[in-house]
């Protein structure tokens, strides 16, 4: 589903933040991508989702490679990659439902799909009874719930997770990894970057970690270090 | 339907979040556009006296009253038989009267008092190949200019020559001079309207930079995020069109149509002149907001 080859990134302002980093993920598969802050996890996840672009190497996401690909197709790739991020990125005029609905409505999605989909999604991460509430009416980690479920109401092959508990406490974090072990559990690919070590521990998933940019650890059924 | 229903929600929100400066970018582009116009109504008035003075024709050949038609060939022929001369008409009274009654239609006053048919001297209007042979014309027709600065010729047939050279190549250079300078000041002014409306697209993509950011994120394509910012330029360009061919239409009621009567004798532009000049503003008006669309967010919305 996912994989990097040979993949250096070397920022304008000389930073290197990845160094010849090779990791395939499989379809349906759940990794963390650990490792100190600096160590290259978010341009990881900024190069698959092609915010970035890579200096060398290539990487494939559903077979396609990411460096031939058009910036007419990059709207297409982030339709199949659902993302989710420690600070939420929900719009804070819009409700619970518009936030969901939203992301439909600008790839063009008709209003029925909208309207049988946002509730449909909501109900599924424990908000269908939230739909009118604004996020700022909610707890962090109803928020986060928010956003992923706005990630996953297109049925993306991949989820790509940024952090997604750096803010909440580690009781709400067990409950939004429920969810994303949820969200795997039906097939979706779900790739974490995450410096929470608890979390790693506790749910013994393959642990890819990173130190400077380079790989040094991939293990299946890891912990965190 | 849903879609342009949509865009249109987006661009309604764009144009309500920042009142003000969606203003002063239709106030601009009013104002360049109504420049805009100003110059080419001018144009036209300009060719209109042109016309109406010289009928575009470099020397007017006036015949005497009433014209022998086998004399009008014969000078006709004389004329045409001149290296000088591209073209030569036949302006008999019917002509004649007819184009003196569509210059000055809209002064009835003046057309109604004037019999034209016992007034108007029959003519041949010459065209010349090159205005600086012009003598050929008067050696031809054996003309000397007389005391009262009248070129008089004795060929049969013949009253009087007019040489409108002079008199077309200034209208000319007065034209030309006026058409650059309103010109100069509706590009610049053009020039401003295309910032102004960028700049309150810019502003507007800034206070929805975290909207954009999550269109990108999940997908939205350039286009979805482009088209409402778009349309938005295109309103505040169109609104702004609107008001100048407003203000145009009352210079030319207040202004232009208080003048007939007064002036009689030239030709003023009339509201078919205006209707004529929509098309270009409007033009002028999506041009600016073409412009203004992709300058203004072209750094903003890469990929």
């Amino acid at each position: 589903m996912i994989s990097l080859q040979h993949v250096s990134k070397t920022y304008k302002n000389g930073v290197t933040a990845l160094e010849d980093v090779d990791v395939e993920v499989e379809k349906g598969e759940f990794v963390f991508i650990v490792g100190q802050s600096g160590s290259g996890k978010s341009t990881m996840i900024r190069l698959l989702i092609k915010e970035e672009e890579t200096t060398k190497g290539d990487i494939y996401v559903g077979g396609k490679n990411l460096a031939k690909m058009s910036s007419w197709d990059v709207p297409k790739l982030r339709r199949n990659v659902g993302t989710v991020f420690q600070d939420y990125k929900l719009l804070t005029d819009k409700t619970v439902f518009e936030n969901v609905a939203f992301a439909l409505e600008v790839i063009g999605k008709p209003r029925h799909v909208i309207d049988q989909r946002v509730p449909e999604i909501l109900d599924y991460v424990g908000l269908g009874d939230k739909l009118q509430n604004y996020p700022d009416e909610l707890s962090g980690g109803e928020q986060q719930r928010v956003s992923i479920a706005r990630a996953c109401v297109n049925r993306p092959l991949v989820l790509l997770a940024d952090e997604p508990t750096g803010n909440l406490d580690p009781n709400t974090s067990v409950d939004i990894m429920r969810l994303l072990d949820k969200v795997n559990r039906i097939g979706t690919t779900v790739v974490m970057a995450t410096h929470d070590q608890a979390i790693v521990d506790a749910m013994r998933k393959r642990v890819v970690e990173l130190d400077k940019g380079h790989v040094i650890r991939d293990q299946s059924r890891g912990v965190y270090s | 339907m849903a879609r342009l229903d949509y865009y249109f929600r987006e661009t309604a929100t764009g144009l309500r979040r920042n009142p003000v400066v969606a203003f002063a970018a239709v106030i601009t582009a009013f104002i360049a556009l109504f420049l805009f116009g100003l110059a080419l109504l001018i144009t036209r008035e300009f060719n209109l006296v042109i016309e109406a003075w010289t009928g575009n024709v470099q020397v007017a050949v006036y015949l005497d009253d009433p014209a022998k038609p086998d004399t009008v060939a014969h000078i006709q022929d004389t004329l045409s038989g001149l290296a000088a001369v591209d073209g030569v008409e036949y302006w008999d009274k019917t002509k004649t009267c007819s184009q003196f009654e569509t210059l000055f239609a809209n002064q009835p006053t003046f057309t109604e008092n004037v019999d034209c048919e016992s007034v108007i001297p029959t003519s041949l209007r010459v065209k010349l190949s090159d205005p600086a042979l012009y003598d050929q014309v008067t050696a031809a027709l054996a003309c000397q200019p007389n005391d009262q600065n009248q070129i008089v010729c004795a060929a049969a047939g013949v009253k009087n020559v007019a040489d409108y050279r002079q008199v077309l190549n200034r209208l000319n250079a007065i034209t030309s001079v006026l058409k650059i300078v309103l010109g100069a000041l509706a590009v610049v002014m053009l020039v401003f309207a295309i910032v102004l409306v960028a700049n309150t697209l810019r502003m507007g993509m800034f206070a929805r930079r975290r909207e954009i950011g999550v269109m990108r994120l999940v997908g939205a394509t350039n286009w979805r995020i482009r088209v409402p910012f778009l349309i938005e330029g295109l309103v505040e360009a169109l609104l702004g069109a609107g008001l100048a061919v407003l203000a145009l239409f009352l210079v030319k009621v207040w202004g232009i149509d208080s003048l007939r009567g007064d002036i009689a004798f030239v030709p003023l532009v009339k509201n078919s002149d205006l209707l004529a000049i929509i098309p270009w503003i409007l033009i002028a008006a999506t041009f600016v907001a073409i412009v203004a669309g992709t300058a203004g967010m072209r750094r903003f919305l890469d990929v």
